[in-house]
């Protein structure tokens, strides 16, 4: 199949018949008049159901206790049982809480972080350094979490550590502090390694939205006098403005993600209560033991708290007049 | 440019279209017996086949490629394609098995039941019978410990002991170490007790608050993610007991009991709370990774802890290399104070529920039986641990292999290990443990004369202190325990019995950190706040079926 | 101070002299910080492994060697694993990009029928997920197990890319469509002609990404291709060799510790050094490849010479 060859002139342009025709009629019509924007996106719709509908069937095996050796409807069924132990664990209300705690501190710190960091960088007027200084800025995305958080543990040590070090010849503190070793700190570690990690990569597409900004409206706003702040204010913010808020709602969805390489490498005895996440829980109780079922219960879950977010954040877009998802 | 991209895009998709509409070659296993003109044997066809290790990384190569697997080739035809394990366990098997797409051969590790539910593998026996006589005379005692329910076999496990056992004469396992400078300076006091080792280090670290410049830390542990079993093991090993897997067993009634509550737990924790108070443990060990605890330990400030020695054999290297014997570790077998003797050194064991196995893939499986017979000969398993007479090992006039510096330093190569077929072949397959039939050593490390050729002046001197002449003499002998070890007593996944492990140990990691850290006088309220918690669990029941586990395989039903 | 000056560049005013120095000094604090992290693998990489884990390696190597780098590139895989990842991201980069540009486009035509469904039935697959086994089934019975092609067909469009794509189009002026139709423009011809070009930037940076991607990626490979050597990838490659020094440290050899060759330092690897030696390895041809994509959205685009 070639997608090279050119359209045909029919119809391609939907002028809004004088006379409407309603319900399937309508549909069928506009259809026909679309040809070419159903031949662009329908192949793909095929593979999207395929791929990634069809194997929605596994959802069974939350309700079963399944074993890989059989068929999907040869299993024992389990009715409620994975759910039941899921909801029911003494910590799941800790364990939901430090997702949600941590998953909503990541989000608002890595909006902020990344959205100033990439005004700023557009704010830099020489060219080469604005390209060394984003190069750099996104290096610690490629470190495996396992090599950052190794970086994180060391600057955090109570003796050797930089952070204690920096803050001790301030004169802020005066005993070091154990970092690690303080529940409380730790979603605020997690927040800050993880906007250390990722704040450069995050800011590429806020970059990209900068440079869709007309600059003619810079220029226009120098004549007019606007000061730094105000065209940051008044153009630059309101030209991002559509891609941050649909990437905040889509990024709400996955507010059962709060990532889990970076607490379980920094998780220990003493700040456990603070660290374990849904993903852990899942990996030790679901997927370590081999339990199939209860890892697919537990992503059933997230699902469902996804979709009311994703839900009411984009019908709140909707209702505040933003760029919305769908 | 820009059309040229487009160009470009619309081409490449095209081709994937193309491409994966015919490209629907089949992907079960295939034996591709057809590369064999190479082989010296004319009468065998030669075959190679797919063999996936579940249980450890290694290297991907086939093994004809190693010289001892080249031998086996030549005598057998038959040849392996090796592929290791490299992401999660139960995830590769779980789609293998769904998928029904299997190797030839596997050592499917702790998933061997995930196996068998899917009838995946064939049973041995005929072919045993048939073509695997050397295997079966080697496991003829054991034979009966890993039959399956319908009193067949469908695995080999790995290294039955032949002959006489022949215990290890360092240590590998479990103790507690004490930095070699800190009993010189005591004179190579007997240290038994704990707290006879902990008063050692205590008035070695107040006598040097520091080691070259850095503060002393006179005791530690290891607690970080899993690797906590070394701090909440320790009890065990304080009240004389050997590993034997989160319970201990009585010696007389065959009864399991957990530790992680009994006095024994809490006298330790009551130990380590007394230290922290005094500021004598390490303020980080409950907060250190694995990285750090090896630093720490490298670093030469550390004077004392519990571990397992293949925990921290790389720190140990590192030392070395920094040349301080002073620094370097000792074991010692330390028990509380009223216990008869320690348990440390491990008792003969043998795990029966793991094993190599043949899957329903295999064309031709007596092949592989045949080339497992051929392996576990004396004289491949020779090739296999010591290597080539004279080139690799020599012979005294006694008869008694041992290793000259050089030939101990060839060994200890691992890139020659690798090629040799050493690292392929000495684990994952079947193999002996204990002795040839003319008394030396299966494995070279256990041999004395390998043992005591390797230890340098100033291990030699604290071994003549003791008036011993191997490190592992300074410990008990094992008693015998005919169940030993509990911890192969196969625990079904998502079982109670599983759940139970995992949600103890979260409770053991949570707590144990509190009650020690805590001020004196809170060391009672937050035991018994850990005692309530723990026993909130379904203590008793996992008791019970260690309990019922134990008695039968002293009963000789495995 | 000129240096600062210099970076700063031209200014106006006293306000503006404020921000740019703040700013740059900024900068260059940031620098320092994620820079650190990449100057210490690589120290790492270039230390020898039992010295390292005597701790305390920041910028330098203290005991150099090339040994890490030397046990990484010793695997004769690698070159061939080296390959199927360059030609996966090239692939699957232009391939996946492509597609979910051309869906993307859709998507943002208001009077498209099927605009709302399309949407929806993309968004909701970023939070449905039917789990390893049923979706290994899946591959099974479209044959793509075992096949290059499960690198790149599973994965065609991104989700989230497809969406970024289209806010991106959608905040294009519509008189530029508008007067491309009235000039007889086809959908086709108003994607390609209008569409991709003036979203260079956006399609740069989701290519950076898809290509990030496929090149980190190594679970599919573990997953469907482990059995197909002459399919894996490099990053599966590295995987196996550090989890390989994983094992030579724990497995049954721990009498080497005794028996180690007297004196002389034994060259050996850490699973720390080898991450640190993997980890320059896979970033080194992103950080090169990046300036090439980097002027696509570093650089301002101007609109104003195709604004109709």
């Amino acid at each position: 199949m070639s997608l090279q060859q050119t359209p045909t002139p029919v119809g391609t342009s939907p002028k809004m018949p004088a006379e409407r025709p309603t319900g399937i009629k309508l549909f069928f019509k506009k259809c026909k008049e679309q040809k070419a924007l159903l031949l662009m996106s329908l192949p793909f719709v095929i593979w999207l159901f395929i791929f990634r509908y069809v194997p929605l069937y596994g959802w069974t095996m939350a309700f079963q206790d399944f074993r890989p050796a059989r068929p999907l409807l040869e299993q024992d069924w389990a009715g409620m049982k994975h759910f039941v132990f899921l909801f029911t664990d003494p910590r799941f209300f800790e364990v939901l809480r430090n997702t949600l705690a941590m998953s909503f501190i990541n989000l608002v710190l890595g909006f902020v972080t990344a959205i100033g960091l990439a005004i700023l960088l557009n704010e830099l007027r020489n060219l080469t350094f604005k390209r060394i200084v984003q190069t750099i800025s996104y290096m610690p995305h490629f470190l495996s979490w396992v090599v950052a958080a190794g970086l994180v543990s060391a600057a955090l040590s109570v003796e050797s550590g930089i952070i204690n070090i920096i803050l001790n010849n301030l004169g802020l503190i005066e005993n070091n502090i154990m970092w690690l070793g303080v529940p409380e700190y730790f979603w605020g570690i997690i927040g800050a390694a993880d906007v250390w990690k990722n704040v450069g990569w995050n800011t590429i597409i806020y970059l990209a939205a900068i440079t869709m900004i007309d600059t003619e409206q810079y220029e226009a706003a120098e004549i007019d006098g606007a000061s730094r702040l105000q065209r940051i204010w008044y153009i630059t913010l309101p030209g991002m403005r559509p891609v941050i808020v649909i990437l905040l709602i889509m990024n709400l969805g996955y507010i059962l993600e709060s990532g889990f390489e970076a607490q379980y490498l920094l998780m220990n005895p003493m700040n456990m209560d603070y660290a374990e996440n849904l993903d852990i829980f899942v990996l030790r109780y679901g997927i370590n033991m081999g339990n199939f079922s209860l890892a697919t219960a537990a992503g059933i879950f997230k699902t469902v708290v996804s979709f009311i977010f994703l839900f009411s954040a984009n019908s709140l877009a909707k209702r505040l007049g933003e760029a919305r998802l769908f | 440019m820009f059309k040229k991209l487009l160009f470009l895009m619309a081409l490449s998709l095209l081709l994937v279209f193309a491409a994966c509409s015919n490209d629907s070659e089949s992907t079960t296993n295939t034996n591709d017996g057809d590369d064999s003109s190479d082989a010296a044997d004319t009468e065998l066809e030669s075959v190679t086949f797919h063999f996936f290790n579940a249980a450890a990384p290694g290297r991907d190569i086939e093994t004809k490629d190693t010289v001892i697997g080249e031998m086996l080739y030549e005598r057998t035809g038959v040849n392996f394609r090796l592929e290791h394990i490299v992401g999660d366990i139960n995830q590769r098997i779980g789609t293998m098995v769904a998928g029904g797409i299997y190797p030839d051969v596997i050592v499917p590790d702790a998933e061997l039941p995930t196996l068998m539910d899917a009838e995946a593998l064939i049973p041995l026996d005929d072919l045993l019978e048939e073509y695997g006589q050397n295997i079966l005379e080697a496991y003829a005692d054991y034979l009966h410990m890993f039959r399956h329910d319908d009193g067949k076999i469908y695995h080999i496990p790995f290294g039955p002991t032949v002959n006489e056992f022949v215990p290890n004469p360092n240590i590998d396992q479990g103790a507690f170490w004490v930095q070699l400078g800190v009993l010189r300076d005591a004179g190579f006091p007997e240290i038994n007790t704990l707290d006879e080792y902990m008063d050692l280090i205590i008035s070695y670290a107040e006598a040097n608050p520091e080691i070259d410049g850095m503060r002393t830390i006179p005791f530690t542990g290891l607690t970080y993610d899993w690797r906590f079993f070394a701090f909440s093991n320790v009890p065990n090993h304080l009240a004389g007991y050997p590993n034997d897997g989160g319970v201990m067993i009585d010696m007389e009634t065959h009864e399991a009991s957990v530790y992680a509550d009994s006095e024994y737990a809490k006298e330790w924790l009551r130990v380590l709370n007394e230290l922290n108070a005094n500021g004598h443990l390490d303020q980080e060990m409950f907060v250190m990774n694995y990285d750090e605890y090896l630093a720490k330990l490298s670093s030469g400030r550390v004077l004392g802890f519990f571990d397992y020695g293949w925990q921290f054999g790389n720190a140990r290297n590192a030392i070395r290399d920094a040349g301080n014997p002073d620094r370097e570790y000792i074991a010692l077998p330390v028990v509380f104070d009223g216990v008869e003797k320690d348990q440390y050194l491990d008792p003969p064991a043998f795990v029966g529920n793991r094993g190599i196995a043949i899957t329903t893939a295999a064309e031709n499986p007596e092949r592989i039986v045949q080339f497992w017979n051929e392996l576990i000969t004396e004289e491949m398993q020779r090739y296999v641990m010591w290597g080539f007479e004279d080139e690799h090992y020599s012979v005294n006039e006694e008869g008694r292999f041992y290793q000259t510096e050089e030939q101990m330093a060839l060994l200890e190569n691992q890139d020659f290990r690798q090629e040799f077929g050493m690292t392929v072949f000495e684990w994952n397959w079947p193999r002996l443990n204990g002795s040839f039939s003319d008394g030396n050593a299966i494995e070279a490390r256990r041999q004395p004369e390998v043992a005591l050729l390797a230890y340098r002046d100033y291990e030699k001197e604290v071994l003549e202190a003791y008036g011993v002449n191997t490190f592992a003499e300074m410990f008990a002998q094992p008693d015998e325990r005919p169940w030993y070890p509990a911890w192969s007593i196969t625990i079904e996944q998502g079982s109670p019995e599983h759940i139970f492990q995992e949600r103890s140990s979260e409770l053991l990691r949570r707590h144990y950190a509190r009650i020690v850290l805590a001020d004196p006088t809170d060391f009672e309220n937050e035991w018994n706040d850990f005692v309530e918690a723990y026993r909130a669990l379904d203590v008793e029941g996992y008791e019970n079926f260690f309990t019922e586990k134990v008695q039968a395989r002293v009963n000789g039903e495995w | 101070m000129k240096f600062l000056q210099k970076l700063a560049g031209k200014r106006r005013g006293i306000d503006d002299l404020v921000f740019d120095s703040v700013n740059v000094v900024f900068m260059i604090f940031l620098c320092i910080v994620m820079l650190y992290p990449m100057v210490n693998t690589l120290a790492v990489a270039l230390n020898e492994a039992t010295d390292t884990i005597r701790g305390g390696i920041y910028l330098w190597p203290r005991s150099f060697t090339w040994y890490n780098f030397e046990h990484v590139f010793g695997e004769s895989q690698l070159m061939h694993a080296g390959m199927i990842s360059v030609l996966r991201t090239v692939i699957g980069t232009a391939v996946s990009v492509f597609c979910t540009a051309m869906v993307a486009y859709t998507i943002s035509r208001k009077e498209f029928v099927l605009k709302k469904f399309v949407t929806i039935a993309f968004v909701l697959t970023m939070y449905l997920n039917g789990g390893l086994i049923p979706t290994y089934l899946l591959m099974r019975e479209l044959s793509l197990i075992g096949t290059f092609w499960i690198y790149i067909i599973p994965g065609l469009i991104g989700v989230f890319n497809l969406i970024v794509i289209r806010s991106f189009i959608e905040g294009l002026p519509d008189t530029i469509f508008e007067s491309a139709k009235i000039d007889g423009a086809g959908e086709f011809t108003q994607f390609f002609k209008i569409a991709l070009p003036l979203c260079i930037p956006v399609i740069a940076t989701v290519s950076l990404f898809v290509a990030v991607g496929q090149w980190n990626q190594w679970f599919d490979v573990f997953i469907y291709n482990s059995h197909k050597p002459e399919l894996s990838t490099l990053q599966y490659e590295l995987m196996k060799i550090l989890q390989n020094s994983n094992a030579s440290m724990t497995s049954g050899n721990a009498a080497s510790a005794f028996t180690q060759a007297q004196g002389g330092v034994t060259e050996t690897v850490t699973p720390q050094s080898i991450r640190a030696a993997m980890t320059i390895i896979v970033s080194v041809p992103i950080i090169c490849v990046y300036p090439f994509l980097q002027k696509y959205f570093v650089k301002g685009l101007t609109l104003g010479g195709v604004k109709g």
